[in-house]
């Protein structure tokens, strides 16, 4: 019977930064968002001061007034990802790149003293400790990293193994059910996870539906979710965020569409698909929405196209004098290149096809961002700081989103 | 504007730790001391490279000893303006591993900061701390309109 297993990393952001500044090793640090305003990751010395992830640095300051703050660096978080996959390459065939900091792997026929053997060689070779967890399934093998933390170590495949690992776990702590499906469980009195496993699989069926059966077998200690070695393809592709400095000036407005599309463009080239659907959705500082779609000319990667559909969606969904906060540009109704049907109105010329091509060798050699469009100028600032051109979406492979 | 700095005593020379002892302080039990350079402390010091030699030299003016300004920073826009000409001022950096502002210690991309050494009436040297618009991430986590200049990465 094959084993599967799960490894994943004790506070990463935090470790990560700790890698490459040793003196923030054993002290209380949170990693901050872009904004500088939310805790987005935060060490277990932090932690147990009662600083919580999302927690807005105010808040969080007067729980532990000695605690350094950082600004998050997914750059750098996913060069480190990357090795610790390289490491555990080396241990199983077949890996899942679940998350940044999270991944599932064929465990084979591995005990105690190999995943030990892999974790340490994970910490060796670039610092950060993990936690790993091996059973029967990736359901299983989840709940055991996550019961050995930190730096635990926990194989869970014989009967009482899991047994014991199942007992008395709350349900909440299965991946897969949140307060919503705990309540409807609690209804029917299965508060944890040995309960969940002794339930009917019928009723687990009908309470949580084909989703929850499968959690309902993983955790009986059958497999049925396979290890993703590639992600499935994306239905849409969405790039944007928060603005930062909430803005009315349609100069800036105006540079936000352009830098996320340029960033859509990225990823619909990663990905080798184009789209004919481009959506936009903006908050409002004041509060509420809006959002708007609109069918492009044709099925496309053009950075021309996709930044004017931007700017005909910015027309529809925002009003001059109203301070927006968030903007997201959605690429949708994607379909793979190699299957693209060309016709004689096919747009972008030749010669925009030539640009867009040097501006990607431009930006590969140089980096990202190094040439862009002059409609980003407004956007100087954001520019300047280099961590802003990376967000954790441009980590890509990752299964779980 | 960035009050106080902190650097891990390891990144300082044993006699210079020793000299400045009542600066060292330990955050968490069991990790590295740091030493801190505070701006309201009653002599406020802060060390600098100086022609590849790290001195602690007195960190601006604020008990007016001089006619120097009577603050510990300096504004990049005047330095580069030419308000600070007449002082001569000359660019140096300051080795810190961490901030601190409006209660809010950060960690310093590395390099450090950019700072000044001006010379008094008396030609006793003084570093004052260069500041420049505070960028939007700055500002949210401490609360300040300036910031220190770094001299590796901006925050």
């Amino acid at each position: 019977m094959n084993r599967i297993g799960h490894l994943d990393a004790d506070c990463f952001y935090v470790s990560c930064e700790r890698v490459r500044h040793g003196c923030l090793r054993g002290q209380a640090v949170g990693v901050l968002s872009n904004q500088g305003a939310c805790v987005i990751a935060k060490s277990y010395e932090l932690k147990a001061r009662g600083v919580t992830t999302g927690m807005p640095i105010w808040d969080a300051l007067p729980l532990c007034p000695e605690a350094i703050f950082i600004k998050r660096d997914f750059e750098w978080y996913e060069v480190l990802s990357r090795r610790i996959r390289d490491v555990t390459d080396r241990y199983s065939p077949t890996i899942e790149f679940y998350s940044i900091d999270e991944m599932f792997f064929d465990a084979g026929t591995m005990d105690d003293a190999d995943a030990k053997h892999l974790q340490e060689s994970i910490l060796r070779e670039t610092g950060v400790p993990v936690s790993v967890g091996i059973s029967r399934s990736k359901t299983l093998a989840k709940l055991a990293s996550s019961s050995g933390k930190p730096f635990g170590c926990t194989v869970a495949v014989e009967r009482a193994a899991i047994d014991k690992l199942l007992f008395h776990r709350p349900v909440e702590k299965i991946t897969g059910i949140a307060r919503r499906s705990a309540k409807k469980l609690l209804g029917y009195g299965i508060h944890t996870c040995d309960e969940f496993v002794r339930a009917d699989r019928r009723l687990i069926r009908r309470l949580l539906t084909k989703c929850g059966e499968d959690l309902w077998w993983e955790l009986s200690g059958t497999a049925v979710l396979p290890i993703q070695t590639t992600r499935a393809a994306h239905k849409n592709l969405s790039r944007g965020g928060s603005l930062g400095i909430a803005t009315a000036d349609p100069d800036r407005l105006t540079g936000w569409v352009a830098r996320n599309a340029e960033r859509l463009v990225e990823a619909l080239d990663y990905h080798q698909v184009n789209c004919s659907v481009l959506a936009m959705s903006l908050e409002f500082k004041a509060g509420g929405a809006a959002s708007w779609r609109l069918s492009l000319p044709s099925m496309t990667a053009d950075f021309s196209l996709i930044n004017e559909g931007g700017l005909k969606l910015l027309d529809k969904c925002w009003q001059p004098g109203i301070v927006v906060s968030y903007m997201h540009l959605i690429a949708q109704d994607l379909s793979a290149r190699q299957f693209a049907q060309h016709s004689l109105f096919d747009t972008p010329s030749p010669r925009q096809r030539v640009l867009a091509e040097v501006k990607r060798k431009i930006n590969d050699r140089i980096g990202r961002f190094a040439l862009r469009s002059g409609a980003t100028l407004p956007l100087k600032d954001l520019y300047a700081d280099s961590t802003c051109s990376y967000d954790i979406c441009d980590i890509y492979g990752k299964t779980c989103f | 504007m960035c009050q106080a700095i902190a650097l891990p005593i390891d990144e300082l020379p044993e006699e210079t730790v020793q000299m400045h002892k009542r600066r060292i302080f330990l955050r968490q039990p069991a990790v590295t001391r740091e030493i801190r350079f505070y701006f309201r402390d009653a002599q406020p010091v802060i060390p600098a490279w100086i022609d590849s030699q790290l001195s602690i030299l007195p960190w601006g003016n604020a008990s007016k000893v001089s006619r120097l300004p009577c603050t510990g920073w300096c504004r990049q826009e005047d330095l580069e303006s030419g308000l600070w000409q007449h002082l001569h001022p000359i660019l140096i950096e300051i080795p810190a591993t961490l901030g601190l502002e409006k209660n809010v210690w950060y960690l310093i991309p590395e390099g450090g900061l950019r700072g000044i050494i001006v010379r008094d009436e008396r030609r006793q040297p003084r570093v004052y701390l260069v500041t420049q618009p505070a960028s939007h991430y700055y500002e949210i986590m401490t609360r300040h309109n300036r910031m220190p200049l770094f001299v590796g990465r901006q925050m």
